[in-house]
């Protein structure tokens, strides 16, 4: 027996694993990524600091008026405590992570690509003993691996600054939001790595793949999302256009009995963009949409399982069709 | 006698219903360096694909080591080592780290050693911590070369591997392939364009023209009867289409 069958198969590095370790490797030299994924992250600690201070000083005054009370002898009951969610301040992190992430995800999808075409390196793999379709998935798995790792960090990095900015700590609850809101956030941006992982391996020419997949990035994460608010009355009045003109429950029924057309159309164009779907999910489960402020996570789960599911069939299928192409060493011989 | 190391039976490969290789049937015996010789676009680099398994003939088939190439093709790259055409490998990675990367694709024991290993017998160990981006075209050449020989195949297919070396490049390469050959008994199948080359090299040739095989021999029967070089190269223009145009002018 060889000293190979001996090790469990689980530890034996398969062409899929030593594809993944290389294009790690590979992308974590390029600096362009690093200094994106590095500004990434800047923009959410400004945002996030900024609304820290705030809060700490919202939660100092709170503080110092209840002291004062109970120093008069009277009983703080009479200033209820305003409720504080730290993790409200997360809306600027995620609303980047929409819009940058996705972005820097479509440059390390390109990347990947780019990086096996025009040098032969293909020609080489698929001359050793593997299979096609392990090359294909170990680049995805480093692309998503790269995303998952970055998220990480920069969620993570935003997570103790606003354990110890906020003057509120962060419980296991909190804590727990923040994992799934990372892990829903990998998935949302590997929509966009595969987008531009599989046209940058198969259009003739890799820089035009680059441009189409920046084309629905600007689809999904910019115009569509601006469609559907612009097209929601209630965008449009601070606080509501029905609350603002005073219009009773039943009569708001009967007014958007009218326009059930033109609220089908912007259903649909919001439930076709993946970053709609993220976005929903986020701001329900951190509580930045008020109504689910205070809600258990159970609940808030359960209700936005759909835009859970769709953003991962998404990534699903994506993978799939990743997986499904036929490579053509040939093309990638073309830079 | 034996087996031949490398049988083509009508192999045969067409691009929207152009023949590019047409039908071609020979051996190449085991220990040989066989060059192989033809105009631009006479085929030789589509033969070289369909031999690594990378492209799947159209019909006909060929074996290699023991090994078909439509059935077995993953037995096959366990035997064969290949040196495209203006191979380049990752910019980014070192020589020795585009080399563990392979050697581990290869299923090679202790890639790390191995690696060292070879870059000794190529006698580029000074190669190995620099990143690759940065090399001329003979340094990837050898490079090429060395992720080719790590698991230490039966055949190295060469692809043109003088095209773009100096003259100094092209003599380190020719006494490569030759130790190659002669130590580590690796047969050698190796497209080229250089005639001298040939003579110096290789044991048997053969020459395409417009995907066909129109001449295939043992190098010293073709030196004993053609004598020099110079003779090789009448040989080889009569054989092909420019050839056949100088004879118009
Ligand atoms: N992927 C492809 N699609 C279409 N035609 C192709 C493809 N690959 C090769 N050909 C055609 O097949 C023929 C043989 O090409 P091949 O590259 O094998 O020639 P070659 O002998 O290697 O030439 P060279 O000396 O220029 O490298 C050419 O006419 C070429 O245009
Ligand atoms: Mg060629």
């Amino acid at each position: 027996m060889s000293d190979a069958a001996l090790i469990p198969a689980r530890l034996t590095p398969t062409p899929v694993r030593t594809i993944a370790a290389k294009d790690i490797r590979d992308a974590l030299r390029d600096r362009f990524i690093l200094i994106v994924t590095a500004f990434l992250g800047l923009a959410a600690l400004v945002a996030l600091v900024t609304g820290a201070i705030a809060l700490r000083s919202d939660v100092a005054t709170y503080e110092a008026a209840k002291a004062t009370l109970l120093a008069l002898g009277k009983s703080a009951d009479a200033i209820k405590a305003p409720e504080f969610y730290p993790l409200r301040l997360l809306r600027g992190a995620i609303e980047q992570i929409e819009i940058i992430g996705a972005a820097i995800a479509i440059l390390i999808g390109y990347r990947s690509a780019a990086s096996e075409r025009g040098r032969q390196t293909l020609a080489l793999m698929l001359t050793r003993p593997m299979r096609r379709w392990q090359f294909v998935a170990g680049k995805a798995l480093a692309g998503i691996g790269l995303l998952a790792g970055g998220l990480a960090l920069v969620l993570g990095g935003l997570t103790l600054v606003l354990h110890f900015m906020s003057g509120i700590g962060l419980g296991a609850d909190d804590l727990l939001r923040i994992a799934v809101v990372w892990g829903v956030a990998v998935a949302y941006t590997a929509c966009f790595f595969l987008v531009s992982f599989i046209l940058s391996l198969h259009m003739k020419q890799p820089s035009h793949a680059l441009l189409v997949a920046f084309a629905v990035w600007l689809t999904l994460v910019l115009i569509a999302p601006q469609i559907g608010d612009t097209l929601d009355p209630d965008n449009q009045v601070a606080g509501g256009v029905f609350k603002q003109l005073n219009i009773a429950k039943p009569d708001q029924v009967e007014i958007m009995k009218g326009f059930a057309t033109f609220e089908t159309v912007r259903g649909g164009i919001e439930q076709a963009s993946v970053t709609k779907h993220f976005e929903r999910f986020t701001f329900a489960v951190l509580g930045i949409k008020a109504t689910y402020a205070g809600m258990p996570l159970g609940p808030i789960l359960t209700e936005m399982r759909g835009n859970l599911i769709w953003i991962f069939l998404t990534a699903l299928g994506l993978i799939a069709i990743a997986l499904a192409l036929p490579l053509n060493p040939d093309r990638l011989a073309k830079a | 006698m034996s087996e031949p190391l490398i049988r083509l039976d009508r192999l045969t490969q067409s691009f929207d219903g152009v023949t590019a290789v047409d039908a071609l049937s020979m051996d190449i015996e085991k220990g040989e360096i066989f060059g192989f010789l033809g105009h631009n676009g006479a085929g030789k680099t589509t033969t070289i694909q369909m031999l690594t398994t990378l492209a799947r003939p159209a019909s006909g088939t060929a074996t290699v080591a023991g090994y078909d190439i439509n059935k077995d093709p993953l037995e096959v790259r366990r035997r064969i080592g290949y040196v495209p055409e203006n191979v380049r490998l990752y910019d980014t990675l070192t020589a020795a780290e585009n080399l563990v990367f392979f050697a581990r694709l290869s299923g090679v024991d202790a890639p790390a050693r191995r690696v060292r290993q070879v870059l000794e017998l190529l006698d580029c160990t000074y190669l190995a911590d620099k990143r690759v981006g940065g090399f001329s075209k003979g340094m990837r050449q050898r490079v090429g070369l060395a992720q080719a020989i790590l698991h230490d195949p039966a055949v190295l297919f060469l692809d043109e591997p003088t095209s773009g070396l100096d003259p100094m490049g092209i003599k380190m390469l020719r006494d490569l392939v030759m130790r190659l050959n002669t130590e580590f008994g690796m047969t050698i199948f190796m497209n080229t364009h250089l005639i001298s080359e040939i003579a110096k090299t290789c044991t048997s040739i053969a020459v395409l023209s417009h995907g066909k095989l129109v001449f295939h021999d043992r190098i010293d029967a073709v030196t004993a009867r053609y004598g020099d070089d110079a003779a090789l190269e009448e040989l080889y223009l009569s054989l092909t289409p420019v050839g056949r145009l100088a004879e118009v002018a």
